[in-house]
């Protein structure tokens, strides 16, 4: 039972911490927060299952397809929402509000296009559990838990090895002195609200297979996925990765052994208090007051 | 000038009045429309409400869905388990989630924007989960909870006119409570912390005092409206109370402009006007909602009657302008 548990919590952990990580990259970009990375992750997931069952693509070629369109959604709402509203001087929270537009607009467009009911993905592997020790794992739960560590490390040497991902940080930390270096810092902020919705995306690629796909699947997993950027430490890469492996196995875990009834307000309670008492999470990110 | 406008003030307000006044006998066949302008007034003290704490002191929530909850299923809770009469227990709901607003302020004081608003949305998600999956089911949980209309000193107000004119009255004591509060040093002091609360901070004023005062008084406005809604539609369930709520608080705020006190009237009834137009088509009326939203931001930020006043001052001074090259 417990280990069984433990590895649902990581599926829905590593989608959250993938979501999560989209929020630190945003915030170290553009200080800014976003509420559409949710609603990315549905719209990804309903592109990928589309590509999967009505176009018959492979499950590869469809995964590959709908991250490449989220960072293509990603790149656009930077360039025309984002960007534009800065360049009025807008008041910072309109900006933040406008991020909710949009994903009321996303989360409805995808149930205009695709309908209300729950779409699942195909049986995608040949076999379709493992054995682990004493216990079944399904192969997408497997498949989920991998593909989104291998990504995040990927991230991480794109970050830290590369001459763009250094050009990033650099751009993030200091905008006036990228510039003065030659960094095209439009482009750096324009590419991590790409990689941001593509993270979404591919969180909804993954977490489809196993939980199926719908309409509001995205809206949930966002809000709770804010409470591990937070309890990370907000704007802490590392940080959105762990707390949201901690949230997700805590929050299966409260589920299965006390009671499922209080499961959604779980993260939420976890995020006032990180909020209240600890604002600058377990990897002390110093961001959160003003 | 200013003499004209003070002179037409006055009959203006009068005409205002009366149509006020006259509504349930310009639809008596046509009770829906009453039901509708008994909406538009409720929620005219919300959306009011949050724009003490948005318009005026600068503070996002998005959780004010809750506070309409907390005056919703409180006052119907109190009625029914208590015995207390609904005219008392709207107030004693509305003053219970103005402590909650307060208690949630005061830590949440320290945060920025951001930050804020996720710390309101999660509560706003909290009271969702505890009215949805309340302790032994008091609130009915998803079935929803029944309630009766309130009882003013005698009379029940159980018709959609008796109910219009309670809401008049009720909206008219609160829109002007809310002129002399951010008229007074109080309201002068949101202002000064939505401004730069650095510079407030500076400047002497608590600031963190003064974001709980802010916090504690939109949560009466909203719960006291949640509380009329309650006991205006006699049944409440927790799907009126979703985060969707609170969004939409927001964007009837945002459409008619913030910090003022027409922006919230205007607002209102644009939004409650397009709702009912759109009611035929209701599986587009969020993703409608949502385009309008982002247009307003991206368009107007000032809303309809930021807008409009603007407008309408432009056109004073290019007059005066005018005036003055035509004389010189």
């Amino acid at each position: 039972m417990f280990w069984q548990l433990l590895i649902s919590g990581l599926v829905i952990g590593s989608v959250y911490g993938l979501i999560a990580l989209g929020y630190s990259l945003i915030y170290k970009a553009s200080g800014l927060l976003t509420f559409a990375q949710g609603d990315l992750l549905t719209l990804g997931a309903f592109l990928g299952v589309t590509f999967f069952t009505v176009l018959k693509l492979p499950f590869v070629v469809s995964l590959v397809l709908a991250v490449g369109f989220g960072f293509a959604v990603g790149m656009l709402i930077e360039k025309f929402i984002i960007r534009r509203l800065l360049n009025k001087k807008v008041l910072i929270i309109y900006v933040v509000l406008s991020t909710i537009a949009l994903s009321y607009i996303i989360q409805n467009g995808t149930m205009l296009a695709f309908g209300t009911k729950t779409k699942y993905f195909p049986a995608i592997f040949s076999i379709s559990r493992i054995k682990l020790g004493s216990i079944y794992v399904q192969m997408e739960s497997v498949v989920c838990i991998l593909v989104s560590l291998a990504c995040m490390l990927i991230l991480h040497l794109f970050m830290s090895k590369t001459k763009l991902g250094t050009a990033m940080r650099a751009a993030s930390m200091d905008r006036v002195a990228a510039e003065a270096r030659g960094i095209n810092v439009s482009l750096t902020t324009g590419l991590t609200w790409g990689l941001a919705a593509g993270f979404a995306a591919l969180g909804g690629m993954l977490i489809g297979p196993v939980y199926g796909v719908y309409t509001t699947l995205g809206a949930t997993i966002g809000k709770k996925a804010s409470a591990s950027a937070v309890s990370g430490g907000y704007g802490n890469m590392y940080g959105a990765i762990v707390g949201g492996l901690l949230l997700g196995i805590i929050e299966t875990l409260v589920a299965g052994f006390l009671s499922s009834e209080y499961k959604d307000m779980i993260s939420y309670i976890i995020l006032l208090l990180f909020l209240f008492l600890r604002p600058t999470g377990i990897f002390n990110e110093r961001a959160l007051q003003d | 000038m200013k003499r004209t406008q003070k002179n037409l003030k006055r009959p203006l307000l009068a005409l205002l009045a009366v149509l006020l006044l006259s509504v349930p006998l310009i639809f008596s066949g046509f009770p829906y429309a009453i039901l509708i302008c008994c909406f538009i007034l409720l929620y005219v003290i919300a959306v009011s409400g949050l724009d003490i704490v948005f318009g005026y002191c600068g503070q996002i929530s998005m959780g004010h869905a809750a506070f309409f909850a907390i005056g919703a299923y409180g006052s119907c809770l109190l009625h029914d388990y208590c015995g207390i009469p609904i005219m008392l227990t709207m107030v004693i709901a509305a003053v219970l989630a103005a402590s909650v607003g307060a208690v949630i302020a005061y830590p949440a004081s320290k945060l920025v924007f951001h930050f804020l608003s996720l710390a309101t949305l999660s509560f706003g998600e909290i009271v969702y989960q505890i009215i949805s999956h309340s302790p032994g089911g008091i609130t009915n949980n998803f079935v929803g909870y029944y309630t009766e209309s309130i009882n003013f000193f005698g009379l029940t107000l159980d018709t959609y006119p008796r109910f219009y004119y309670y809401a008049l009255g009720c909206a008219v004591l609160f829109l002007t409570a809310k002129q002399m509060l951010v008229n007074s040093q109080v309201g002068r002091a949101f202002i000064a912390i939505r401004e730069n609360h650095h510079a407030a901070d500076g400047m002497g004023v608590n600031v963190r005092k003064y974001k709980v005062i802010a916090f504690a008084v939109s949560a009466f406005y909203t719960a006291f409206a949640g509380a009329m809604y309650a006991h205006l539609v006699r049944y409440i369930s927790p799907d009126t109370f979703m985060q969707k709520q609170s969004v939409m608080f927001l964007t009837m705020l945002l459409f008619g402009g913030t910090a003022s006190l027409a922006g919230p009237i205007c607002g209102v009834t644009v939004v409650m006007l397009l709702n009912e137009l759109l009611r035929s088509a209701e599986r587009y009326q969020m993703f409608i909602y949502g385009i309008l939203l982002l247009a307003v931001i991206v368009l107007i930020p000032g809303g309809i009657y930021g807008t409009v006043e603007k407008a309408i001052k432009n056109v004073f001074r290019r007059k005066k302008e005018a005036a003055k090259d035509a004389a010189g």
